[in-house]
């Protein structure tokens, strides 16, 4: 009982995180058609981030919104220098931002070096959760990520900043033509991404391993997500996120590791051959 | 001499130099670089060439090098069964490499991330697997004490076997590219849904290009086992696939030893930069990304320019006549209460069609009556929620579009779709093998020279089309017409869809190519089913008309009747254009 339940709360864990992991590439996929394949990077620019809040001897609670001011900075600045030119030629866009991602991984390597990093977690401790114990940061963490999930979904649904943006996917030219700005739309839809990767970055940071490396299983498990869930919907999102983390924690649990990682990539060659639309595609 | 029939033998002249003019030991780096560059190869045959791009291409590598090191091993008394171990060091990559594409491709039109991405997850797996699996691949550690080839150093003469390798890797590239095969490879990069309208199985062809890369990549793999005498998990890394993209990038991904140079280039300044020199990686990353931006062909491209004042390839004589395919009675086309739903939006509401004899079909209606999605319905680009489409009684619904097109069944369509920066001649020749190719044919120089008899009489007819070394893309929008619709009729198809073939075209073309599709069907029996908007073009190329409105069939008849019919006047007021 006290295991299952365990598994239950780590798998919860392990899906509302990769939810938050797989944001800012579905944003940035499901919006303008580019696969950042910096996402990875963006994501452990966020965590070294709240490792230099840290080291500065600044409040923890300081690194979110750090990591996502300097995520989000990068991020417009890539977009209008690079992908803004490409957005016509996807194979080139592909091409560009896993140059930038060696960019942003070497210039990491450069500033902080290659050795592991960590964060010491700001909430300790443990909380008696029917009878076992579980680590408080954790319960912090899923608990502010399912409000602001919450508040994240009203708004696309209410506000007309979500209007502009469904019209721009379904008509670039005549959302233009109607008057919305789909160049400052883009850069912003491009900003957020990078930003929500930025502080999934951040609030990871304290549980994971910081090195320069560390990007590249966010990118893939963030595309897997993509692939199960199909595109351009929340919906898609947490179903994909529910599959992926629900069959990732399984599978580890069954097989260790390499035999979970087996598992997932089986699981998302099979989605990509039977379902190529993901299994919510609907815009 | 043309550009590349110089840089070859310059090349390797230069590289055969090296050992006598730098000492064993450079010519030992070198040789790393070159194993590098054979795979850098095999990564420009898939991207430069046919546009798709593995990001994972250290796992062939290292499957060749985990392979090959445990043959080494293995085998090291018994050369009777170390020879086959070494060759299938080279075969199992290139079929994982080939399941792996048609398992991808298949599924999924198009070249998009899809997978790069899988490529890349791939290699990430196989990765931890050989961390993982100690007993297998002797895990961190890796494989030691790896014996070398037998009768070389690896310090020495093992430099010849490798020179001899990248000779090999790059004969066999120079070979295909040069083959009816490269040209089709190379055709895919410029228009997927062209090739596969001509019966040609894109899925196929990728996944074959994408082996051949693999097999490049597991004798550079091999080799390296025998060179280095150890094999750790980092063969299989993520870095090295990147390094790999960053060498073909910078040497030309569309060049033959572009990508080789490269290597060689980049990974001996990497070698003695990378410590000296903080910055290097990052300039590094900025060269890739100036060059993804600017100049895609790399270092190649700079230098061929230089040379641009050499005569242009030209084009085979055309000396093999090629009989047209024999048939009896054309088999019918019908489309049963066929029904397309995308969203909420009905688009074909049971279409019920015959084409029971040969013959001069117009397919009109006014716009959003279903017409064009009709062909993609029949051609598999549209899938059917209801009805079924039959041809000789065959049920045919949802074949894919290059199986619907071997039945015979081709297509033009409406923006003329050709292969921009083929020659004309090229067109010609894909056409002629359109009708079915064999494996023997698709390899030999002698299937550039095939002509027929429909291509003789579109060549009297369209001058045009003996200008054969020129580029497509410069073609006008008129010629360009005329070209797809040659593409599509020469194979001698039983029926052939025109999808508008006369738009945008002045009242002079428009009466050229009129008179030739009536000419060419008629002479050579093949059916037409034609939409058209334009009533000159229907009163002239009409033996029966369908009229469609809101997805089905209003009425059907000669033109007399249609004109007649009063539920057609209601909705449909003809006129010319």
């Amino acid at each position: 009982m006290d295991a299952s339940l365990f598994f239950l709360l780590n798998m919860g864990y392990g899906v509302l995180t990769l939810a938050l992991v797989a944001l800012g590439l579905a944003v940035i996929f499901g919006l303008l058609g580019v696969m950042n394949m910096a996402h990875g990077e963006f994501i452990a620019m966020g965590a070294y981030s709240a490792y230099a809040a840290q080291s500065a001897g600044l409040p923890l609670f300081v690194s979110l919104p750090a990591a996502a001011l300097v995520t989000g900075a990068v991020g417009w600045l890539i977009e209008a220098t690079v992908v803004r030119h490409l957005y016509k030629r996807p194979f080139d866009t592909l091409l560009a931002t896993w140059g930038i991602s060696i960019l942003l991984r070497e210039g990491i390597k450069l500033a902080f070096g290659v050795d592991y990093k960590s964060v010491v977690e700001p909430v300790s401790g443990s909380t008696g959760v029917l009878g076992i114990d579980y680590p408080n940061y954790r319960i912090a963490v899923m608990a502010a990520l399912l409000v602001c999930f919450f508040l994240l979904f009203l708004w696309y649904r209410k506000s007309h900043a979500s209007a502009r943006v469904r019209a721009m996917i379904a008509n670039p030219e005549l959302a233009a033509i109607v008057g919305i700005n789909t160049k400052r739309l883009a850069s912003l839809a491009f900003v957020i991404g990078a930003a929500s990767a930025g502080i999934a970055g951040a609030m990871l940071a304290p549980l994971v391993q910081i090195e320069p490396y560390m990007g590249i299983n966010y990118l893939l498990q963030s595309f897997f997500v993509l692939v199960v869930g199909g595109l351009g919907s929340f919906h898609g999102l947490f179903i994909g996120s529910g599959v992926i983390g629900g069959v990732a924690s399984t599978a580890s649990a069954a097989f260790g590791g390499t035999g979970g990682y087996v598992t997932l990539l089986l699981i998302s060659i099979l989605f990509l051959w039977l379902k190529p639309e993901g299994l919510y595609a609907g815009r | 001499m043309r550009v590349a029939d110089l840089s070859l033998p310059l090349s390797l002249a230069a590289l055969v130099a090296v050992p006598f003019v730098f000492g064993d030991f450079t010519a030992y780096q070198i040789g790393l670089f070159l194993l590098y560059g054979s795979v850098a190869q095999g990564v420009a045959l898939c991207w430069g060439r046919v546009g798709i791009l593995p990001l994972g291409q250290a796992l062939f590598f290292g499957l060749g090098a985990y392979l090959g090191g445990g043959a080494l091993i293995r085998f090291e008394h018994s050369s009777i069964l170390l020879y086959p171990a070494l060759l299938g060091a080279v075969l199992a990559p290139a079929t994982v490499a080939g399941a792996i594409g048609i398992l991808v491709f298949r599924r999924n039109v198009g070249s998009g991330p899809y997978f790069s991405l899988i490529t890349l997850a791939l290699s990430m797996l196989a990765y931890q697997v050989a961390l993982g699996a100690d007993w297998l691949t002797g895990g961190y550690m890796g494989l030691n004490g790896i014996p070398p080839l037998p009768g070389t150093d690896p310090w020495s003469t093992l430099y010849w076997v490798i020179l001899g390798a990248l000779v090999l890797s790059t004969g066999v590239l120079l070979w295909i590219t040069r083959s009816p095969l490269g040209q089709l490879l190379h055709a895919v990069s410029q228009n997927e849904d062209r090739l596969s309208f001509l019966g040609f199985d894109i899925a196929r062809l990728k996944a074959l290009a994408f082996a051949v890369s693999a097999a490049l990549a597991g004798m550079a793999g091999a080799l390296y086992a025998a060179q280095q005498g150890i094999v750790t998990p980092q063969v299989l890394a993520y870095v090295l696939s990147g390094e790999l993209l960053i060498w073909t990038a910078v040497g030309g991904r569309a060049s033959l030893i572009g990508p080789a140079a490269g290597a060689v280039l980049i990974g001996m300044l990497t070698s003695n930069l990378r410590d000296r020199f903080q910055y290097w990686e990052i300039l590094l990353a900025l060269l890739f990304l100036a060059i993804v931006l600017f100049a895609p062909t790399g270092l190649a491209g700079l230098i061929a320019p230089l040379l641009k004042r050499l005569p242009k390839r030209v084009h085979a004589m055309r000396d093999v006549e090629r009989p047209l395919p024999d048939r009896g009675d054309m088999p019918m086309l019908s489309f049963e209460e066929v029904r397309v739903t995308i969203g909420s939006v009905r688009i074909l509401q049971g279409l019920t069609l015959e084409l029971k004899k040969r013959g001069l079909h117009c397919l009109i209606g006014p716009n959003g009556a279903g017409k064009t999605s009709a062909f993609n319905a029949l051609m598999g680009r549209l899938s059917v929620s209801g009805g079924r489409i039959t041809w000789g009684g065959r049920d045919i619904t949802g074949l894919p579009a290059h199986k619907v097109a071997r039945l015979g069944i081709a297509r033009k369509l409406q923006v003329p779709a050709i292969f921009h920066d083929m020659t004309v001649g090229v067109h010609l020749d894909i056409a002629l093998w359109s009708g079915g190719i064999s494996a023997r044919e698709l390899l030999s120089q002698r299937s550039f020279r095939y002509r027929n008899e429909i291509l003789g009489v579109l060549k009297e007819m369209f001058p045009f089309l003996n200008d054969e070394e020129k580029r497509a893309g410069d073609l006008s929008l008129g010629h360009r017409q005329v070209l797809e619709f040659a593409l599509s009729v020469i194979a001698r198809p039983e029926v052939v869809l025109l999808d508008e073939p006369c738009a945008g075209l002045s009242t002079q073309e428009t009466a050229n190519l009129t008179a030739a599709i009536r000419k060419i069907a008629g002479r050579f029996d093949i059916s037409a089913l034609i939409i058209e908007h334009d009533f000159s073009v229907v009163e002239e190329l009409s033996d029966h008309i369908f009229v469609l409105h809101q997805g089905q069939t209003l009425s059907e008849g000669t033109l007399e009747a249609i004109r007649a019919d009063h539920k057609v006047q209601a909705v449909y007021t003809g006129g010319t254009k």
